[in-house]
């Protein structure tokens, strides 16, 4: 095939791709307009329902805080039920002006959100649902049981002089900007490095604690952040009505705020907004146009539930799904304004010499930058490690080889902390690192690629390796929300880095393709390109001298042909004239006997045997255990 | 000799994608057929359209003169089209027994099926011994050796493997294709989709090479292992 040739295929079918993008956004955007349309109908004819809708809305915000990061928690009632009691309480027996009285009951909400969520985040999908249905629960049982503080289940002493409720005219604009100021809170954090750790948690919570994002932390602090708005939505509710019922806080509550999120969408911030505003509004309308047929009092909520069934048939994924694909991916080409090559064939494309900025020099020990002493991992009574020990020197390339299930990627997971070792010790640059969490030992500067890939894989080639330039974007989240050029710059920055890294490996065409549509070897070398972003240090930035850096490539050529396999090797021995140290299990002996500077054989657990390449090569238990007699 | 497998104008999109380009090939009962080609060829596509699991866009595709193109995957391994997935795919908490039952599942003689099992532990003497234990808990040759026994319990007629070398260990990988050879000469035919174009082509009475979604070289085993542009593309060796 010619060159113009292909080129002009390429063009016929961006066309017609485009045609098709085209209709996909114009039929969702009509969607998105018919469900705003209801709302404002809703606002026009039925001022009444105005603060449930509003209210509603930002129940949909707490959702998709914790529904974002497949957190399934039903805890969204309880937290309203906390806020709502809460504000009643602040402002009747503590005397609080109410514009303070809310927020204070939201805030803690959000305080028994962290305590609760620390053993209760652990939990996951069904159980982490029952659990938080559990704390739902317990909160409206404690309001009914205390009624000294609480008033009982109606709130007896508190529904008093409700300041808020008088205030008919106003108290809806309040709500709406105090709304939008969430929403654009909400919108300007999923553009920074901590919207996109918490779309890679999302993605692969393992991988993204690699790139040394705090999972546990992120997990925390969302579930806190949803609780502030349930706590707060619960407070306007119970202001806006003006009495309190605990029975406005049943589970069935939180399994409706669930529902937004699940159908507008999880994967970005309007989607719960979305889902909140179509089934908020369409009961409401359903009650006002079917309400001739006096005979059939159930149809609208018949009507409202197959609307439901459908809707989550035809957009499994969420009202959002539709044009998550179409129109967010031509927003992020458009905007990094990159104009994409033609793609190089990995054979073509050129051996990288430069750019890759030099690693180590920051170091304060000397000797071997890696120690394994004597480390083992038993998994029940199998030994999949045991008393493994050996150094790996700085700047150099060690191979580890061996039997498939000799202990290696077990021996990776252990130096990574993805797995702790049962005992032993592994030094890196004299700091023993056995047993830290996984993000710890990433922000040391260990890297490492996987055997099964594990890429962020609705997200695009170039957002993966920007997420491995997380650690070295510190950004600060009010900066963001306030869109200083700061944080601009840095994101820009960040994202040339990853193109670049993308040139080098020779994957820039595919920059904006979902990752888990490329193929298995081109999937491996973004892996590695995502491990370099988080290793490489700044450039001209003085003040980060770069620290030592260690890159562990668990089968980075599986997959790959021999050419392929041979550029990656020219490629690994590169970074070594870089400063950087690499581990690489391989079972492309080519490849391995041609860059490795020393080969550890493992066996059932044990190091069988270490060496120089052709002392390894010869060792008869080698060659009885892995390579085969020739 | 017949053509078993006979591909036609094969096209396979994903999205806007177009990741096959009008594929013919044919496939003669009783031989090896490989495919080779840089990654992103579409040689996983091609599997993947003729098992059924991705429907094809446009082409036919006939299996022994019948018309299998678009039919559900099921379907198609009940007429005898097989794959072994690239990356194993077995349920890992279900014994190796169990795993191999679940090969069988669209068969109904159980005398043949259970001869299958006799025929399958005889090539992989190491999934008799292990055949009560997790399938989860084998190393990854064992994990390949399964997913192919699973594939054979189908009784395929003709059996398509994605890259069973990969990963493997080099002693494991020699012995990989001396079990693809007895799978051939036992009389399931083979199409085969490999990394180690040599050991593959080494094999195989006919080579495929792919290249953006068409073929651009076919060829007999030997020829193509002479041949210039697969010398220097997938051997990585310097041509001529």
């Amino acid at each position: 095939m010619s060159s113009s040739n292909a080129a002009a295929e390429a063009s016929k079918e961006a066309g017609g791709k485009g045609r098709l993008k085209t209709a996909s956004t114009i039929a969702s955007i009509v969607f998105l307009v018919l469900i705003v349309l209801g709302d404002i109908w809703v606002w026009i004819r039925n001022p009444d329902d105005l603060d449930r809708l509003l209210i509603n809305l930002l129940l949909g915000l707490s959702a998709f805080a914790t529904l974002h990061l497949r957190l399934l928690s039903l805890a969204s009632a309880g937290f309203a039920a906390i806020g709502a009691y809460a504000s009643a309480i602040f402002l009747v027996k503590l005397g609080m002006p109410i514009w303070l009285s809310m927020p204070a009951a939201a805030s803690l909400s959000a305080l028994i959100a962290l305590v609760i969520g620390l053993p209760v985040l652990r939990l996951k999908d069904v159980y982490l649902a029952v659990a938080t249905l559990g704390f739902g629960e317990i909160v409206r049982v404690a309001i009914i049981l205390l009624p000294d503080l609480t008033g009982g289940s109606t709130g007896a002493n508190l529904s008093t002089g409700f300041p808020y409720e008088a205030m008919k005219q106003t108290r809806a604009w309040i709500l709406a900007l105090v709304l939008i100021g969430f929403a654009w809170i909400f919108s300007a954090t999923s553009r920074t490095r901590t919207g996109r750790a918490l779309r890679a948690i999302r993605e692969n919570a393992d991988a993204a604690a690699t790139m040394g994002i705090d999972v546990v932390g992120h997990r925390l602090a969302s579930f806190a952040a949803s609780a502030f708005l349930a706590g707060l939505a619960g407070a306007f509710y119970a202001h806006s009505v003006g009495s309190l019922d605990a029975g406005d806080f049943k589970f069935s509550r939180a399994v409706d705020v669930l529902t937004y999120a699940v159908l507008g969408g999880s994967g970005v911030w309007f989607g719960p907004l979305l889902g909140a505003g179509f089934l908020t509004a369409l009961p409401i309308l359903l009650r006002d146009s079917l309400s001739f047929l006096k005979d059939f009092a159930q149809l609208p909520n018949i009507v409202n539930g197959l609307a439901l069934m459908l809707a989550i048939i035809f957009m499994p994924g969420g009202f959002t799904s539709v044009f998550e694909g179409a129109l967010g991916r031509r927003i992020e080409a458009g905007k990094s304004g990159v104009k994409l090559p033609r793609r190089k064939r990995w054979h073509s494309a050129p051996v990288p010499a430069d750019g890759i900025g030099e690693a180590s020099g920051g170091r304060k020990t000397e000797g071997p930058i890696l120690s394994l002493v004597e480390v083992s991992r038993h998994f029940g009574g199998v030994e999949a490690l045991s008393k493994v020990g050996f150094d790996l020197a700085e700047g150099s390339i060690l191979g580890l080889i061996g039997p498939n299930g000799a202990g290696k990627t077990t021996l990776i997971n252990a130096i990574t902390g993805v797995i702790p070792p049962s005992s032993g010790r592994i030094v890196f640059d004299g700091r023993d690192m056995a047993g830290l969490a996984p993000h710890r030992i990433a922000r040391a500067g260990i890297a490492r690629t996987y055997q099964n890939i594990q890429l962020f894989g609705e997200m695009s080639v170039i957002e993966n390796v920007v997420v491995g330039r997380h650690i070295h974007i510190d950004t600060l989240l009010p900066e963001a929300w306030l869109s200083l050029p700061g944080q601009r710059r840095e994101e820009s920055h960040a994202r040339k880095e990853a193109h670049a890294l993308l040139a080098r490996l020779g994957l820039d065409e595919l920059a904006y393709a979902r990752a888990s549509t490329l193929s298995y070897g081109d999937q491996r070398r973004v892996e590695i390109a995502r491990a370099l972003a988080m290793l490489t240090p700044e450039n001209g930035d003085s003040q980060k001298s770069a620290g030592p850096r260690l890159l562990l490539l668990d089968e980075p050529a599986a997959g790959m042909n021999e050419t392929e396999t041979e550029k990656l090797g020219d490629f690994i021995a590169t970074l070594k004239t870089h400063g950087y140290s690499v581990l690489v299990v391989e079972h492309h002996m080519d490849l391995i006997m041609k860059i490795c500077d020393r080969i550890v054989v493992l066996d059932f657990g044990r190091k069988i045997a270490e060496g120089l390449p052709e002392e390894v090569s010869r060792n008869p238990a080698v060659l009885e255990a892995y390579l085969g007699g020739e | 000799m017949a053509a078993l497998l006979e591909v036609k104008g094969l096209e396979v999109r994903y999205g806007g994608i177009e990741a096959v380009r009008g594929l013919d090939f044919s496939v003669d009962e009783g031989t090896i057929v490989t495919m080779i080609g840089a990654n992103g060829a579409g040689k996983s596509s091609t599997l993947l359209a003729l098992s059924g699991i991705v429907k094809p866009r446009s082409g036919s595709i006939s299996l022994g003169g019948r018309e299998i193109a678009g039919l559900r995957p099921d379907r198609i391994v009940g007429l005898g089209l097989v794959q072994v997935p690239e990356g194993r795919a077995i349920l890992s908490p279900l014994s190796v027994a169990e795993n191999l039952e679940l090969g069988a599942w669209t068969r109904k003689d159980k005398a043949a099926v259970a001869a299958d099992l006799e025929r399958v532990y005889a090539l992989f003497p190491r999934l008799a011994e292990r055949s009560k234990q997790v399938a989860g808990s084998l190393s990854g040759g064992e994990q390949q050796m399964l997913a192919i026994g699973r594939a054979m319990l189908a009784a395929p007629r003709i059996l398509l493997l994605d890259e069973p070398s990969m990963g493997l260990a080099p002693l494991l990988v020699a012995s990989i294709f001396t079990t693809i050879k007895e799978i051939a000469k036992s009389g399931t035919t083979v199409l085969l989709v490999e990394q180690n174009a040599r050991q593959a082509l080494k094999i195989a009475d006919k080579g495929l090479v792919l290249s953006h979604g068409k073929l651009i070289l076919a060829g007999s085993g030997a020829e193509l292992l002479e041949n210039k542009v697969v010398l220097e593309a997938f051997l990585g060796k310097e041509g001529g």
